[in-house]
């Protein structure tokens, strides 16, 4: 089992590097969940990890690509909502890469 | 777009021969395997109503599930054996499988 | 041009997978961009009934699953009337906003979609 280390406390990580517990997410977990990913978050990405824990919390499941686009252009308008956008912010790969540091299940439906 | 469609479930146990029946185009198809064909049991309400279907409609019941389960085969129905089950699937513009 | 692929949902929400499976279908084919239809027919009517609360059965939420697919792009849905008048329902009463069909709409419904998967 993969260990993240979080001040002081260890928790598991499933062989994807996902949270296996969703109540072990906190702002010092995503920061530490980035920098195995070689990420350093801005307020860009804050901004986004929020929104995807609160779609997880409206639809109880983690985004794929096309709804994640959706969602955040329809609540941060379409120049944040684009797939270019958040590509960029998450390494080409916004659905898995926000799931993951946001600390929700690795979404299905991705390829 | 004429579609098969085909029912495998015993018609007493559940509703889908009576909502396939009731959505059913009249260019489309039914056919019948497994315990569906026991739609077909005599004095039944269900065989009436399959013989009561327009004659546009095409009704198929596959030949060794009805010979299987002891049952006849009214004139309404046409058999198929299993290479007719895939002729049909492919005549048809798609099959629509009530799982 | 993708073929076009109609869902048929007609299982309760809670009996067995079936009414999941249905589900997990068209969500991911919306997530790949294939133009997916979903209709609710029989006792897949029970789906849309608001207030079911399944974690007491300690299954996932369906019901709030079901309300992302038009985020999945999946926006034509679709009710038998005749469904949800048999077990003295009412579209107002739907938790997704379904467009109502008589059975001869429903077989006009069929006819225009390339495939069809009822489960």
């Amino acid at each position: 089992m993969n260990l993240l280390h979080v001040e002081g406390r260890e928790l598991p990580l499933d062989k994807d590097g996902y949270l296996v517990e969703l109540t072990d997410w906190s702002e010092e977990t995503a920061q530490a969940l980035a920098q195995r990913e070689g990420l350093s978050l801005s307020a860009e990405h804050w901004e986004i990890l929020q929104l995807v824990r609160s779609f997880y919390d409206e639809f109880q499941l983690s985004p794929a690509n096309r709804p994640l686009v959706k969602f955040v252009a329809s609540k941060l308008g379409p120049e944040k909502g684009n797939s270019l956008n958040l590509n960029r912010l998450f390494n080409g790969a916004p659905a898995k890469l926000a799931a993951k540091l946001a600390g929700l299940p690795k979404p299905t439906n991705c390829l | 777009m004429a579609t098969l469609h085909v029912l495998s479930h015993s018609p007493f146990t559940d509703s889908r021969l009576g909502s396939c029946l009731r959505i059913l185009g009249s260019q489309d198809a039914l056919l019948l395997c497994g315990d569906a064909v026991y739609a077909l049991q005599a004095g039944s309400v269900q065989r009436q109503a399959l013989e009561l279907m327009p004659e546009s409609t095409a009704l198929f019941a596959l030949d060794e599930d009805v010979q299987a389960r002891g049952l006849d085969l009214p004139a309404r129905l046409t058999q198929v054996d299993y290479c007719g089950f895939v002729a049909l699937s492919c005549q048809y513009d798609k099959v629509n499988t009530w799982l | 041009m993708s073929k076009s692929l109609l869902i048929i949902s007609r299982q309760a929400p809670w009996s067995g997978p079936s009414a999941r499976e249905a589900l997990d279908i068209a969500l991911a084919g919306g997530a790949f961009d294939l133009p997916v239809g979903m209709l609710f027919l029989d006792d897949g009517v029970f789906q849309l009934s608001g207030a079911q609360q399944p974690a007491s059965l300690q299954q996932k939420d369906l019901s709030a699953n079901l309300q992302a697919l038009p985020m999945f792009g999946v926006e034509a849905l679709y009710v038998s009337q005749r469904s949800l008048e048999e077990r003295g329902l009412h579209q107002s009463s739907s938790s997704l906003a379904v467009e109502l069909l008589n059975d001869t709409a429903l077989t006009a419904l069929i006819d225009r979609y390339d495939q069809v998967i009822t489960l």
